[in-house]
């Protein structure tokens, strides 16, 4: 590591900074509970869980997602958080369970507006990096060769042969795109400069809306990579309470199948939904942007207190 | 069988898959986006020293190979290999020529090796980083040969080593030679 009192300056630096940055903004800070009873239902996030008040069982949150989009159906406008996040077994050169993020939603934002103003914040710690904006599917024909859209299953697997790991077509379509993504784009992303890659398959697109893009069915969510490391995940909020409630099932079914257990269904979140305005928002990996912004290869390099 | 799953892997880790023994060279944790992790691995297989690259899902468990290493003493060279003993249980092993291959350059009697065992069979001998060893065979240095830039020359150990040597380097001296390199460190005084 470099000198500890060298890392720890310059992350106070960057704290302020990136608090400028939304006071400029107008966007005024929030904060919401870390340990909550409401999980997120990710089928490949794993939540850390804590043992509390006789016994109850609480998560640590992986993302303040949930209570920030209760605040803003309760008719909070602009708002972001700087919170530590938790997420079971993600350790490795870039990833530490427990991690430093920087979430905020802008109601009345266009899908646009929101992945160029996140561009702008990752450049308070890289510098005036210009930005490329590409879709999935180009960048899938741009580095593998393939329109993954009306590609076969086996068409697509050909394409990592060696790379995939056993058992995979079990795993289904995404699982396969996930590892072409991972071994194949994602290293080449953010070669010359940073890389908006946008509109997702609408299979993967979590808690973002979906559109027709080019006649398919798409997420109107964003990633934002440099240097093959990715720092940012953007979606122009889904505000469908049914659409959520059947994404968050179809999640717990998933979850059931791989053995990680169904998770409990957050009816106050769903609830908030309703109200939701129409808005884009986007959580970015601060300890990751601290990494590249110091030319680091590892976390834990940028970390004074590193998992491992 | 023993297994451990992927959150074990480190490099250095011992595994088996297709029953063959692997060494885990490196282990890249990856999770693009919101998809499931992974692990690509590094892995040298223990028999044929070949690397591969192994993608594993998270979570998955696999087999540790059954790998032991021990200390040994090298004692003679024999018409099957060579044989060595632990000095502390006197147990002694022949590991067979094809096992040793290309180390056996380095096998000096009264030696101490690093020996890998897999499934109670010797399947490596690892010799020491760096190695003292007699030169048996060399040319005398000619005069000239430094100004015509020509200033290492070949020259055989008493282990069988060939090894490129200052051309100050006399027979019956004795050098220290990095055994991952082949290549000579310095002139040893006795």
């Amino acid at each position: 590591m470099q000198c500890l009192n060298d890392i720890l300056r310059d992350r106070a630096v960057m704290f302020k900074s990136s608090r400028d940055f939304f006071e400029r903004r107008g966007i005024i800070e929030v904060d919401t509970p870390i340990l909550t009873s409401d999980a997120s239902i990710d089928v490949n996030i794993d939540l850390i869980m804590a043992h509390c008040c006789n016994g109850e069982e609480r998560y640590l949150i992986s993302s303040p997602e949930y209570a920030m989009k209760r605040l803003l159906a309760q008719g909070a406008r602009d708002i972001y958080q700087l919170s530590h996040v938790f997420r079971d077994e993600e350790y490795g050169a870039e990833h530490n369970p427990e991690f430093m993020m920087a979430e905020w939603y802008r109601p009345g934002f266009s899908f646009q507006q929101m992945f160029e103003e996140t561009v702008d914040f990752v450049n308070l710690f890289l510098g005036d990096v210009p930005h490329e904006v590409i879709s999935y599917r180009e960048a899938i024909e741009n580095y593998v060769g393939i329109d993954y859209v009306t590609a076969t299953d086996e068409e697509l697997l050909d394409c990592i042969d060696g790379k995939a790991y056993d058992g995979i077509m079990d795993d289904g379509r995404d699982a396969i795109l996930n590892v072409i993504m991972g071994t194949i784009v994602e290293p080449n992303l953010g070669k010359d400069c940073i890389t908006v890659l946008t509109y997702y398959p609408a299979s993967q697109a979590a808690l973002a809306q979906t559109c027709y893009h080019d006649d398919e069915h798409v997420a109107e969510r964003f990633e934002v990579y440099y240097q093959g490391s990715e720092f940012a995940n953007g979606y122009h909020e889904l505000a469908d309470s049914e659409e959520q409630r059947r994404r968050f099932v179809a999640s717990n079914d998933r979850r059931i199948e791989l053995g990680r257990g169904a998770l409990p269904i957050d009816e106050r979140f769903l609830h908030a939904l309703e109200s939701l305005p129409d808005c884009c928002g986007v959580a970015v990996g601060f300890d990751r942007l601290m990494m590249k912004r110091h030319k680091k290869k590892e976390l834990r390099e940028v970390l004074a207190f590193p998992w491992v | 069988m023993a297994q451990i799953a992927t959150n074990e892997f480190r490099a250095g880790v011992k595994i088996e898959i297709d029953r063959q023994p692997y060494l885990m060279v490196s282990n890249q944790f990856v999770k693009p986006g919101k998809g499931q992790s992974f692990c690509r691995t590094k892995l040298r297989n223990l028999l044929t020293g070949r690397v591969i690259e192994k993608t594993f899902k998270s979570g998955d468990k696999v087999d540790v190979a059954d790998i032991v290493e021990a200390q040994m003493r090298m004692l003679y060279r024999d018409v099957d290999g060579s044989v060595f003993m632990d000095d502390n249980t006197y147990d002694q092993v022949t590991v067979s020529s094809e096992s040793i291959g290309d180390v056996d350059q380095w096998l000096m009697e009264d030696h101490v090796y690093d020996i890998i065992f897999y499934k109670g069979t010797a399947i490596t001998v690892m010799p020491p980083t760096f190695m003292e060893m007699k030169i048996t065979e060399t040319a005398p240095g000619v005069r000239g040969d430094t100004a015509s830039g020509r200033v290492m020359k070949p020259s055989v150990t008493e282990s069988g080593a060939q090894v490129q040597v200052p051309i100050f380097v006399n027979e019956g001296e004795s050098i220290k030679v990095d055994t991952r390199t082949g290549e000579y460190v310095s002139r040893v005084s006795s």
